[in-house]
């Protein structure tokens, strides 16, 4: 009974409703010039900052919001798959799975299923390869069986045979399943293509899933190097006050075990460069299209990061206000989605380039759209409008980073993760407003190449045209086995 | 046990008292011209969501104009009168003499005339050229776009036409004049090529996607008559031949702001909302009311089954006739998806991917609508060297097993622990709580039908989940669509 008045409670605190009778106003008008002569008022709003605690060497950031009640629990381990050598790639990619569904010393895997359902516990388990996040959310009153369901869950997992094989057999399925979805198939390609043997470029594959490669060794020694406490960063959002959980946050993390070596450092890559276009043949009513070449700009290098970060905004970043989606799609119809593409790392080269996807009588055209659309870009300022839209974006949509504790606070982890400054993306929106036309012009005559694109498209070159597609430069076919 | 009795306290036991969610400050707002507006204030954040959604989708649509309300949710994007371009008149003209080339090539094409099919579209590309020298391209985006606007975008389903977006909270008005004026003043600037970008879209949904085409496939089966077997997104042929006057005519019957209902969640101040939807959305005149679909589907008299070849992993879609979302069995046919479905200790994934390993992943849902009689659907995805055949056979033993026996006290409540437990976890987000509410106004009149939703679900008891699986999901009212690997692929 006393839930109830909470949970009434709580929910009445979104707002008091006033019955009073509407306000007739005067019938507006609309139109361009109706709407250019509002005026807005300036936002008074002070972004919530997370707190951050030191537990056992462990940063720890928790921010409240009393809205409901809910806790949710985030972990996060720096360390994956690509950190380590291709044998362990399909241990460390299935670590998170079997965290999650291979039991623990304690539990078989059916009872953690079933404590999970019995607290209607809420999580999720995943990996991008260099670091394994966590969440797990739960009822506030809750929280002391969630912390030790999740600690066991982390650090005495029992990678279950069974459950084990399930992963590895629906891993197979989906290596057989690969050439079903176009799409996937050309990224994962592509990613190959210029990445080589790097862990950007590995694609699972039934040599992979050998079972040797699936042993408990292998798993063993997975997460002893990842799950340990110096790979740690927690957080905690919703109902809660640090001095009740304090110590049950300390419990959690004395549970993790020290590293009992550091983690190597991700392999630096070696990015292809050998322009042209590759060719992946299938019989395909749309083709897809990537492009791309390497770029050495790095995230620190202000204040041309910036002037980067709005350009790809301005070139195809942006949506319908980018000019490839403008000229591909508004204006030739010829794509249903196009977009460009400009990844700036900490510590390696990134990549240039775009994505779009069109029937093939179209393909080479849409390539050339593209390209045109880029050289522009790198011998031409872009309109100072363009960059108001880019950066204005982004200065008045601030407050939507913290639109959730959740956000905020997963945010902070990762600039905890990657040793940036915690104040990153106020640093970023006040980086943006100074770029300038000639910034982004530097920017991309300095960094864009499209006549040494990498071209990888997958389609029906018969209906595409091999004569048009060699016109795009070298043509490489790709033998790529898939199916069963 | 401790869990549910918990969590059951959240909301009054089966009275006649209100659920927490019902008592949510939601203020509603209906305009003199038939408008309705749900609007809900919550501290946080200074943002907003905006919902609009109108009752018009699939299912009013007819064989040949198939795909037209999808085709309009994109031109709802390209501006009016004064948004979008530089100068209305010259546009309207050229619109004009399109119109008139359209006509001729669908005359062309009557005759089997395909080259003077092929010059009339090349004379519709050049006159679209001509007239786009007086377009703002995607101005309307891009006004929001400078306003810090998230998520602007639409969606079609066979039901509804349904657009939302995200605004810093100082921008609401922005909104308002904007909605108000697209949808009193829209203009359908660069149709022909925004028509090529749907069948692009077509193209990247269906045509290449196996996916697609086996649901494509599978609703044609079971619908023969009513249009829930029509694809939303329009056949290939229909969206080559759809006119600019076509879709037009189209919006003048469905959308008018009678047909419509905004949501509005986030920290607003619902008096200042109310003033401005009287400022700026009461002007719109009404529209007629739209017609009823009649269309009803007639009883099934056996399975049917239909097969796809693609070049592809096999699939499997199954799907049973059941009654609407609104009819008394909906909550009880819910339960019954989530028993067979919903998590790992669920009937089918236990068995199909844990136990027997047939199956490499197995969901089941009702759909494709709720307005109208629907299915019962389960997919799933053999797992090699298995078929379909085999995923089958296990799908029809449980079934059977539930059919005879309903489920246990056990997998009842650990489905109304989950309930419990989304009933606070949906309203986390404003927009999908806007969603929410739009959805429930429309569907059934009133935003509390939707957290009354859930006393429904929990009052389901195992007698009624038996008897509703020995009813329904039986083989006469049964289609199933397979997908099989092409041979030679």
């Amino acid at each position: 009974m006393s839930r109830s008045i909470v949970g009434l409670a709580f929910l009445l605190s979104l707002g008091a409703a006033l019955a009073s009778p509407p306000v007739i106003e005067a019938q507006a008008q609309v139109g361009r010039q109706a709407t250019e002569a509002l005026v807005f008022p300036e936002l008074d709003f002070r972004p919530p900052e997370p707190d951050e605690h030191d537990v056992e060497g462990v940063s720890v950031l928790t921010l409240e919001d009393h809205t409901l009640p809910l806790v949710t629990i985030y972990v996060r381990f720096t360390g994956g798959y690509a950190r380590f050598g291709r044998e362990l790639y399909a241990a460390g990619t299935a670590l998170p799975s079997l965290l999650r569904f291979g039991g623990t010393a304690q539990l078989t895997p059916d009872s953690v299923d079933k404590a999970l359902e019995y607290y209607a516990f809420q999580t999720s388990f995943g990996t991008g390869g260099g670091s394994i996040s966590i969440n797990l959310n739960t009822l506030v009153e809750h929280l002391p069986s969630g912390l030790d369901l999740l600690a066991a869950m982390l650090t005495e997992p029992a990678f279950d045979p069974m459950e084990v094989e399930v992963w590895r057999g629906r891993q197979v399925e989906s290596v057989a399943r690969r050439g079903d979805d176009p799409g996937r198939l050309a990224f994962s390609e592509f990613n190959h293509l210029l990445y080589g043997d790097h862990p950007i470029g590995w694609e699972m594959d039934l040599a992979d899933l050998d079972p040797a490669n699936l042993s408990l060794e292998r798993f063993r020694e997975v997460h002893g190097r990842v799950v340990c406490r110096d790979n740690l960063i927690l957080g905690l959002t919703g109902d809660l006050v640090w001095a009740d959980i304090e110590s049950l946050v300390d419990s959690f993390v004395k549970r993790v075990p020290p590293c009992a070596e550091p983690l190597p450092p991700s392999p630096i890559p070696t990015i292809r460069d050998e322009p042209g276009v590759y060719l992946i043949e299938k019989d395909l009513e749309q083709s897809v299209i990537v492009m791309a070449h390497a770029t050495d700009l790095r995230l620190a290098a202000e204040p041309s990061y910036y002037a980067a970060t709005i350009g790809n905004s301005i070139l195809g970043g942006g949506g319908f206000s980018s000019r490839i989606l403008a000229r591909v799609r508004t204006e030739e119809g010829f794509a249903y989605s196009a977009s460009s593409l400009w990844t700036i790392p900490r510590e390696y080269d990134g990549l240039l380039g775009a994505i779009t996807r069109t029937r093939p009588e179209n393909t080479v055209p849409a390539v050339e759209v593209i390209l045109r659309t880029m050289e522009e870009l790198r011998v031409g300022a872009p309109d100072p409008g363009e960059i108001r839209t880019a950066v204005d974006r982004i200065v008045n949509g601030f407050v939507f980073n913290f639109d959730t504790p959740g956000q905020i606070v997963s945010r902070t982890m990762f600039y905890l993760a990657q040793d940036l400054p915690t104040d990153w993306l106020e640093r970023y929106v006040e980086g943006v407003q100074s770029v300038t036309p000639a910034s982004v012009l530097e920017a991309f005559s300095r960094h864009l190449r499209p006549d040494e694109m990498m071209i990888l498209i997958v389609g029906d070159p018969d209906r595409i045209g091999r004569e048009a597609l060699s016109s795009l430069g070298p043509l490489t076919v790709l033998e790529i086995p898939v199916g069963r | 046990m401790a869990v549910a009795l918990v969590m059951a306290g959240l909301a009054p036991s089966m009275s006649a008292q209100a659920t927490p969610g019902e008592l949510l400050p939601v203020r509603e707002i209906t305009l003199e011209n038939g408008m309705r507006l749900v609007v809900l204030p919550r501290q946080g954040a200074p943002t907003v969501s905006f919902v609009s959604q109108f009752n018009i989708g699939g299912v009013n649509e007819r064989l040949g104009t198939t795909g037209i309300a999808h085709l309009l949710e994109h031109m709802l994007f390209k501006g009016t009168t004064t948004i979008g371009t530089r100068n209305p008149d010259a546009e309207a003209a050229l619109f004009r003499e399109m119109d008139a080339v359209h006509d001729e090539l669908l005359s062309a094409r009557a005759l089997g005339d395909e080259a003077g099919a092929a010059a009339h579209a090349q004379t519709i590309r050049e006159l679209e050229d001509s007239a786009r020298v007086f377009v703002e391209s995607n101005e309307f985006d891009r006004i929001l776009t400078r306003a810090g606007a998230q998520g602007l975008n639409a969606t079609t389903t066979s039901e509804s036409t349904i657009y939302f977006v995200e605004l810093p909270t100082n921008r609401v008005e922005l909104w308002f004049a904007l909605e108000a004026d697209r949808m009193m003043n829209p203009v359908f600037r660069e149709f022909y090529s925004e028509r090529d970008v749907v069948i692009e879209e077509r193209r990247m949904r269906v045509e290449t996607s196996p996916g697609g085409a086996l649901l494509e496939a599978h609703m044609a089966a079971a619908f023969t008559m009513h249009p829930y077997g029509v694809p939303v997104v329009g056949y290939m042929t229909d969206l080559e031949t759809l006119s600019r006057r076509d879709v037009e005519s189209y919006y003048r019957r469905f959308y008018g702001p009678n047909n419509a209902v905004v949501g509005i969640v986030g920290d607003v101040d619902p008096d200042e909302i109310e003033a401005l939807a009287n400022k700026y959305l009461a002007q719109i005149p009404r529209g007629d009311d739209p017609p009823r679909v009649l269309a009803t589907e007639p009883d099934q008299r056996g399975e049917r089954r239909v097969t796809l070849e693609w070049d592809a992993e096999p699939q499997l879609r199954i799907g049973w006739r059941v009654p609407a979302g609104v009819h008394d069995d909906a909550p009880g046919l819910a339960i019954l998806s989530t028993v067979l479905t919903g998590g790992r200790t669920s009937r089918l994934y236990r068995r199909l991917v844990l136990e027997d390993r047939v199956a490499t992943s197995v969901f089941s849902s009702l759909g494709p609508g709720s307005r109208f009689p629907q299915l019962f659907q389960i997919n799933a995805a053999p797992l090699g060297p298995h078929t379909t055949e085999e995923v089958e056979t296990a799908v029809y033993d449980e079934i059977a097993r539930i059919a005879r026996d309903g489920p246990t006290e056990n997998e009842l409540e650990r489905v109304h622990n989950q309930i419990a437990a989304s009933s606070i976890r949906r309203v986390q987000s404003s927009l999908g709580l806007a969603l929410q509410l739009v959805e429930s106004v429309s569907l059934l009149g009133d935003w509390r039908e939707t957290f009354r939703y859930a006393e429904k679900l929990r009052a389901v008891s195992s007698e009624d989940v038996r008897r509703l699986a020995a009813e329904y999901l039986v083989t006469s009212g049964r289609t199933v669509a397979t997908l099989v690997k092409r041979s030679g692929s």
